[in-house]
């Protein structure tokens, strides 16, 4: 059985899930709760910025915890909680404040495990929302996971669609690893089929959601739709594409890349990200270095330009990777 | 969880003060007395034999000795039990000790051998042993506080009992990680216990240059906790502050800050030309409030101890330091393929993460 | 009432594409079935195409100027002047006569009959060759000579579908001894008439000839050794005697044949008239030497080097005076055609083939000189008024019994080029008499 969730939804239903079949799961950050543990009071609670995380206060009061605007405090915190036994998700509202909360990410949970020669684990969750797509502006709207992804110790994934959102989530939380958790802004609106109960989606293993035989698209998180949407206008010219969603950037599904890449010998990679030390770039290093006997063509790459994420809205719009140039990458490709 | 309201409570700070006699730390028994010494002296000898080691070129990395503050870390640590937590600093190696990590596999790991305490692949700034409830010295200053922070939310969660100590020089009581920890564990009233070491210097720069309060343990006001000052050169005094200072956390009152005030016999690192500070200065404080000889004189002069009893302790830790050291440099190196291990946990069956 | 075609022609068996010159009739107008309606420029000429119906000139597909490929869509002749005719819907329902190079082929025919590589951008020029990584890997694979193979992507990048077709064209080459595949191309039916071009050159050097001939004659155009898609082993020359019992191997099954050869394919034919008698049912000799002048070697050895180091079109524009005559030369028009189909020719011909080539060419010269007295086989000599290379061909063809000699005035060495319908004319004449 499934019914249709937006993402949201289906992050909110996967924490549930998770607080439900283990104790030492615990939710905190900025709002997650709001101001909604008093009951019968008639104020309701807010569940975060986006609203996330709404209600579960209601069904977990002691684990669901407010805190202060102290991303420094949060993660360090949820870092020593989870070294010690627990199992925390952390809210952090948008993956731009990780410049106020990198050293427990950086230092702390990506290291303790490694310097204290295997002796710990940081069961640790970071959900934070990424991208552009909202108008937020620079410090907003980034696209950071290439930061994350690119620090031994942490694992980053991002869903494209609700039902991998969910499964990604509940793996993540159960990951006896520190996983970074994005939500890209692309994604929060669509809605999709969610399976009911509890289902995980291993992390590191990407999905093709679209065989073809010509080119290979790859996309996360929010460029998925953007490849899925030049895919259909390429088999209108005959061009048949594969479309990869990579689901996780670390640990990355490097066979699933070199895959596709042998069966059409050219690759495109879209990533809302900046391209210097990119995903974009990292897997297009792959290819060449990897699966250079395969190349047809040059790797291509369609990312954000090496700019902030503009405010204004036709230039936020074009500052994204859109089909248009995902065709044109295919086209330049010859 | 939702805050408890916090009743007004504008913080205590007591005065450093000698030992009034009247303390919890009169009713320590010879064995735990002798066991606080052999500890101290430990913490002593090992920091001595880095010294000669380095700079006889055996040993490398960054080192950060600790001689001079032993006081501080027994007589908290002798207070601890296996389910409390310690977090520590790049200043480590006394924590350790004090917390009952194991001599050999610490030189072993100062060694960079595979018996080390973390493989050899953590060193002077990371030695931990989370089996001993200790959550490592870190490299980086103020990041061991939220650490504790966490850890005693698990204690609150988990009702275990137990209390996080931090411990922390004055340096990182102006990071953020410091009053954004102090925030939320008073308002969330976990069993915490912030002990900084103030040794007067953070580096190389003295405190009052950088700090406009005289004393640290003022800050714990900001945020309604509990504080408290100790002689961090006086066993006794760091033990009776630190004793009362956990039995609050313990009965479920909150955190406490414990400002222990105390001095570097070494400098900030080994090598460190010591330019900045006056032989006067350092000689007072080594000649006049070594904490191991005010020990001593204090147990011998209330006939607690003998001091022939001391100079086997002496003896005996000299030689399980010189075996550790011989033991350490005879260990193997890891192997290679350890580079790329302990990065991700693996559940048993599955292939290595990448 | 219907509308008929006109299609880009493909005269001979290495054109692959031509360059429409001119429509001749108004859009709209009359035509008469034999009219001139079209013309086109190829490779080596300009040609005049006839309708092969009459009509009305309705509509004209590709302007003039434009390129494209053999069998491509030109224009449309309709029975009457105002009968409905639907050009978008006539062009979607066109299907290109057989054998033609249309697009959707194009990368397969081109390594079957090799055509004119893709452009090279400057910047490569000089550097290495694009060559895709696939293509690289499969090339290491299938042991296929990466130099050899044309590339079509962009750039002229070699791609993987290039080795392919390469790969599956080196598959249908003719095996002779010591497992050496030759490109060996076919086309039309008769009598065969075998055509061995000349130092440097390819089959595509007689385009003209078999045209014309491809009416009535099986073409058996042969390219020698390290020529075009031929194999090239890595011999210290390619010798005559060699070439010539690797035509005979060819020639094997077949009735004794009519063989044309030029230049040092001329040595080839004498040498295989010579050796292979019972093959040999005449001899079109083109600009034939028995004796190589010192000019001729110091010739050889120019090129040689001149193709290591220079671009083809370089190489094509150094050899034109040498090959042609002043006719040609003093015509500009004339002049940048041909040496636009030279390039194209030297282009498929390595600087490595070049000198094994000349070293051949250099061993046999001499070693025939007594034995042309045994021929007993109808013979063509055709001489060139203007031969700079090899003015002792009228000479030649005086020591074989009966042999006919036409030197045409005007012309140079690369006679088949050069005087090309003389040359057609008179071949077709001795074919006949023979």
């Amino acid at each position: 059985m499934s019914r249709k969730l937006n993402l949201g939804m289906a992050v909110n239903e996967a924490i549930h899930i998770a607080m439900e079949t283990d104790p030492d799961v615990i939710l905190m950050g900025e709002d997650v709760a709001g101001g909604g543990d008093r009951e019968g009071d008639g104020i309701d609670e807010m569940g975060g910025v986006l609203g996330t995380t709404k209600g579960l206060v209601k069904s977990f009061p002691d684990r669901v915890l407010d805190t202060p605007i102290s991303e420094m405090g949060i993660v360090g915190t949820a870092v020593g909680a989870a070294a010690t036994g627990m199992r925390p998700v952390v809210e952090l509202m948008f993956v731009d404040f990780l410049g106020t909360c990198l050293d427990p990410l950086l230092n702390q949970a990506a290291k303790l495990r490694y310097m204290f020669g295997g002796k710990a684990r940081i069961p640790l969750t970071v959900r934070t929302v990424s991208g552009a797509g909202m108008q937020a502006a620079a410090q907003h709207s980034q696209s950071l996971y290439w930061m994350t992804a690119g620090i031994p110790g942490l694992k980053t994934v991002i869903p494209s669609n609700p039902a991998d959102a969910k499964g990604l989530l509940l793996a993540s939380i159960r990951d006896d690893n520190p996983v970074i958790f994005c939500e890209a802004k692309l994604v929060l609106g669509a809605t999709g089929e969610v399976p009911e109960g509890d289902y995980e989606v291993p992390i590191g293993k990407a999905s093709l959601v679209r065989e073809g035989g010509d080119v290979s698209l790859i996309g996360f998180g929010g460029t998925v739709a953007v490849c899925q949407r030049a895919a259909k206008k390429l088999a209108a010219e005959g061009i048949e594409a594969d479309v990869l969603d990579l689901r996780s950037l670390q640990p990355l599904d490097e066979e699933a890349i070199l895959t596709t890449l042998a069966k059409t010998g050219r690759v495109v990679v879209v990533d809302e990200s900046t391209p210097r030390s990119s995903v974009a770039s990292d897997v297009a290093a792959l290819c060449v270095d990897q699966g250079f006997d395969s190349l047809e063509t040059p790797v291509k790459r369609v990312t954000a330009p090496h700019s902030p994420v503009p405010f204004s809205r036709p230039l936020e719009q074009a500052y994204l990777p859109s089909p248009e140039r995902v065709i044109e990458a295919v086209r330049s490709q010859g | 969880m939702r805050p408890t309201p916090i009743e007004s409570n504008p913080g205590r700070s007591q005065n450093t003060g000698q030992n009034t006699g009247e303390s919890s730390a009169m009713n320590l028994t010879r064995e735990q007395l002798l066991d606080a010494y052999r500890k101290m002296r430990m913490i002593r000898a090992f920091e001595e034999k880095l010294g000669e080691l380095v700079a006889a070129g055996k040993m490398g990395g960054f080192m950060h000795l600790y001689a001079g503050e032993e006081a501080v870390a027994v007589g908290v640590c002798a207070q601890l039990g296996q389910r409390d937590t310690v977090a520590s600093t790049h200043r480590g190696h006394g924590h350790c000790i004090a917390k009952g990590v194991d001599v050999g596999a610490m030189m072993a790991e100062l060694f960079g051998r595979a018996s080390g305490t973390c493989k050899g692949k953590g060193g002077s700034m990371h030695i931990a042993d989370v089996e001993k409830g200790m959550l490592g010295a870190n490299g980086i200053v103020g990041a061991g506080i939220p650490l504790t922070t966490g850890a005693a939310l698990t204690a609150k969660l988990k009702r275990s009992g137990g209390v996080a100590v931090a411990f922390f020089g004055d340096g990182a009581t102006n990071q953020g990680a410091f009053h954004e920890s102090l925030n939320m564990a008073a308002n969330w009233k976990l069993p915490a216990l912030y002990v900084v070491e103030n040794n007067g210097f953070g580096e190389f720069t003295p405190t009052e240059f950088v700090v406009p309060v005289k004393d640290i343990a003022v800050r714990a006001g900001s945020y309604a906790m509990e504080s408290a000052i100790a002689d961090g050169m006086d066993f006794f005094d760091v033990y009776e502050k630190a004793g009362e200072a956990l039995e609050h956390c313990r009965s479920g009152h909150g955190p406490v800050l414990l400002e222990c005030k105390t001095y570097r016999f070494a400098g900030h690192f080994v090598g460190d030309p010591l330019v900045y500070r006056s032989k006067e200065e350092a000689e007072d404080w080594i000649q006049n409030r070594d904490p191991l000889d005010r020990f001593e004189s204090h147990c011998v002069e209330a006939q607690l101890v003998d001091a022939d009893d001391l100079r086997q302790i002496d003896h005996a830790v000299q030689e399980e330091l010189e075996a550790a050291v011989e033991a350490a440099e005879a260990a193997p190196f890891p192997d290679l393929s350890e580079i790329t291990t302990d990065v991700y946990y693996t559940p048993p069956g599955e292939g290595g993460a990448r | 009432m219907s509308a008929t075609a006109i299609a880009m022609p493909r005269l001979g068996m290495t054109m692959e594409e031509g360059t429409i010159v001119e429509w001749p009739v108004p859009v709209g107008g009359p035509v008469e079935k034999g009219q001139i309606v079209l013309v086109i420029e190829t490779e080596k000429a300009e040609s005049e195409i006839e309708a092969v119906v009459g009509g009305f000139f309705r509509h004209a597909f590709v302007e003039p100027g434009e390129t494209v490929p053999c069998g491509a869509l030109l224009g449309a002749i309709t029975d009457e002047a105002d009968e409905a005719f639907d050009a978008e819907g006539f062009a979607a329902s066109y299907v290109p006569p057989e054998g033609s190079v249309t697009e959707s082929d194009e990368a397969a025919e081109s390594v079957a009959t090799p055509g004119p590589a893709a452009e090279t951008p400057a910047a490569v020029q000089g550097g290495r060759r694009p060559v895709a990584p696939a293509a690289r890997a499969l090339a290491r694979k299938l042991g296929v000579d990466l130099d050899r193979v044309d590339g079509s992507g962009p750039g002229g990048r070699v791609t993987k579908q290039d080795v392919e077709a390469f790969a599956s064209a080196r598959e249908r080459l003719f095996q002779v001894e010591d497992g050496v595949g030759l490109e060996v191309l076919r086309e039309g039916e008769g009598d065969p008439v075998v055509l061995l071009p000349g130092f440097g050159t390819d089959v595509s050097s007689f385009a003209f000839q078999s045209a014309a001939l491809v009416d009535g004659y099986e073409l058996v155009g042969v390219n020698p050794r390290g020529v075009a898609g031929s194999d090239a082993p890595d011999l210290e020359r390619y010798e005559v005697a060699r070439a010539a019992a690797d035509v005979a191997s060819v020639l094997a099954e077949a009735p004794p044949a009519h063989v044309v050869g030029a230049s040092l394919g001329a040595a080839v034919a004498l040498e295989l008239a010579l050796e292979h008698p019972d093959r040999v049912r005449s001899l079109v000799l083109v600009t034939p030497f028995v004796e190589a002048s010192p000019r001729l070697l110091a010739f050889a050895d120019a090129w040689v080097r001149l193709a290591a180091e220079a671009k083809p079109e370089t190489l094509s524009a150094f050899l034109a005076p040498w090959l042609f005559g002043e006719d040609l030369l003093s015509d500009p028009a004339r002049r940048e055609r041909t040496l636009r189909g030279l390039a194209q020719a030297v282009r498929r011909i390595p600087a490595a083939t070049l000198e094994r080539s000349a070293a051949g060419l250099e061993q046999w010269s001499g070693s025939r000189t007594d034995a042309l007295g045994r021929l007993r086989v109808p013979t063509l000599v055709l001489a060139a008024g203007e031969d700079l290379l090899t003015p002792g061909a009228e000479a030649l063809a005086a020591s074989i019994e009966g042999a006919r000699v036409e030197t045409l005035e005007g012309a140079g060495h690369a006679l088949a080029i050069d005087a090309a319908d003389d040359v057609t004319r008179l071949i077709r004449a001795h074919l006949a008499a023979s």
